[in-house]
């Protein structure tokens, strides 16, 4: 189990991510939303320690295999099969595996073109595949479909509801769109201003919020979706 | 005058064609070694969070405004007779210059090879971070990504080294057949009024750095290309 504790991120002075306490279970899927600058994508940084917390513990990553997804991911100017192979470097079954991943995100068409000429969307998608083509206990997730189109947002969230029962990996992910969180997440946070407002079961969270803020942000999606 | 110009130009003067020589030898030489130098200096500062890299990034800006008689003077006196270095007998050879142009060319490189490298590591190395690659096999690839802007920054000191004359006339001395270059020939013919060999070489740098500058050029539209831009 994963546990956070006193943990908190300031930047020049400003509070940006202040949560007491959090618990993340291996084989669940965790949703994080919130509007922009509510500190999805710190919260998810620090998990993934590529920053460093002002203060507070992050408990329970010790020895554990970890994969993370940035919100921008470098695609390489070699082939997208190469980009993906290179999170099995040196690996001798590297690009039959590299092959199967992009195959699990839409993207066997575009074995061979250059990673640095996808657009957009298949940046992301060839991005989740280079991190889905090895086995993590922890998997993190920054707004892994911003990108995406419709069509390939479904396969997506199929693998990866495919990846965490293989795999029996906490996956931890942040998204703007409540909708997916309600979709792929067993379990919902909703951060606010750096705040964790409230956090629970995905049907529970979204049917009765019992923070006042949760529901005006739920209410405010709905309006607009 | 044109017509003596023409002779020079596509005749077989001795000392034209050894005056070039002389300035490609250096030019090549100080590039090779400034590069060599310039883009690990460059990378590490680039590619790296460490402490005290503020005061080296603040260093190397100075250094890469460094006014080449400043360069000149201190390489003059690193290898003036009564210098440090006096015994080795290099002040007024074509190492001396070489020196002198890796002392200015040297910090442009790393100082351009930095800004190059550190639009693309935080990126490189957060994905890296997330997929386990780590230390010298992200560094390897941070490079391979940064190689075409590394050529063209090569070439850009190489455009430095063949129009420098103020620290190369310091630590040369314009030697005839020794260590005049076609800077430093330019200035000595115009002041002497022969102007026919002044214009000769004057004409030749033009078309060098045109060479260069195509080059460069041609490289940053084929990276436009391959990126999509």
């Amino acid at each position: 189990m994963i546990a956070v504790y006193d943990l908190v991120q300031q930047y020049a002075g400003r509070v940006v991510l202040d949560i007491p306490e959090l618990h993340f279970e291996p084989g669940r899927r965790y949703g994080i939303i919130g509007e922009n600058g509510s500190g999805k994508t710190t919260l998810i940084r620090l998990l993934g320690g590529t920053i460093k917390a002002t203060s507070g513990r992050i408990e329970g990553f010790e020895g554990k295999k970890l994969g993370y997804l940035p919100q921008s991911p470098y695609a390489f100017s070699f082939s997208v099969l190469e980009n993906v192979a290179l999170a099995l470097d040196g690996q001798s079954d590297a690009k039959q595996l590299a092959q199967k991943a992009l195959e699990s995100v839409g993207m066997e068409n575009l074995l061979k073109a250059r990673g640095d000429r996808l657009s957009g969307g298949e940046a992301q998608r060839m991005a989740l595949a280079r991190v889905l083509v090895r086995s993590y206990d922890i998997l993190l997730l920054d707004e892994p479909t911003s990108s995406t189109d419709v069509r390939s947002m479904d396969l997506i969230e199929t693998t990866l509801r495919d990846y965490v029962r293989n795999t029996g990996c906490a996956l931890i992910f942040s998204t703007h769109s409540p909708a997916q969180a309600l979709r792929l997440a067993e379990e919902v946070l909703y951060l606010e201003k750096g705040w964790l407002v409230e956090q629970g079961p995905a049907e529970e969270l979204f049917n009765s919020p019992k923070d006042e803020r949760t529901r005006a942000f739920l209410g405010h999606w709905r309006l607009n979706s | 005058m044109v017509k003596q110009v023409l002779e020079l130009l596509f005749g077989a003067d001795p000392e034209l064609r050894q005056i070039i020589g002389v300035t490609l030898r250096m030019s090549v030489l100080s590039t090779l070694i400034s590069t060599l130098l310039g883009i690990p200096w460059g990378v590490a500062m680039g590619a790296n969070q460490f402490r005290g890299k503020a005061i080296l990034s603040r260093i190397t800006n100075t250094l890469m405004g460094l006014p080449p008689v400043v360069a000149g003077l201190i390489v003059f006196l690193i290898l003036s007779r009564s210098g440090p270095l006096g015994k080795m007998g290099l002040l007024y050879s074509v190492s001396a210059m070489v020196i002198a142009q890796v002392v200015l060319i040297s910090p442009i490189i790393a100082g351009m090879t930095a800004n190059i490298v550190s639009l693309r590591a935080p990126s490189i190395n957060e994905t890296c971070a997330g997929i386990g690659i780590s230390g010298s096999k992200r560094l390897w690839l941070t490079i391979k990504e940064c190689r075409i802007p590394f050529v063209t920054t090569a070439l850009a000191g190489f455009g430095r080294s063949i129009a420098e004359v103020g620290a190369v006339q310091m630590v040369g001395g314009n030697i005839q057949f020794k260590t005049r270059v076609m800077t430093t020939a330019i200035m000595m013919q115009t002041n002497m009024g022969r102007f026919e060999l002044a214009i000769a070489l004057g004409v030749i740098l033009l078309i060098i750095s045109f060479i260069i500058n195509s080059l460069v050029h041609r490289i940053q539209e084929q990276t436009q290309r391959d990126s999509g831009l």
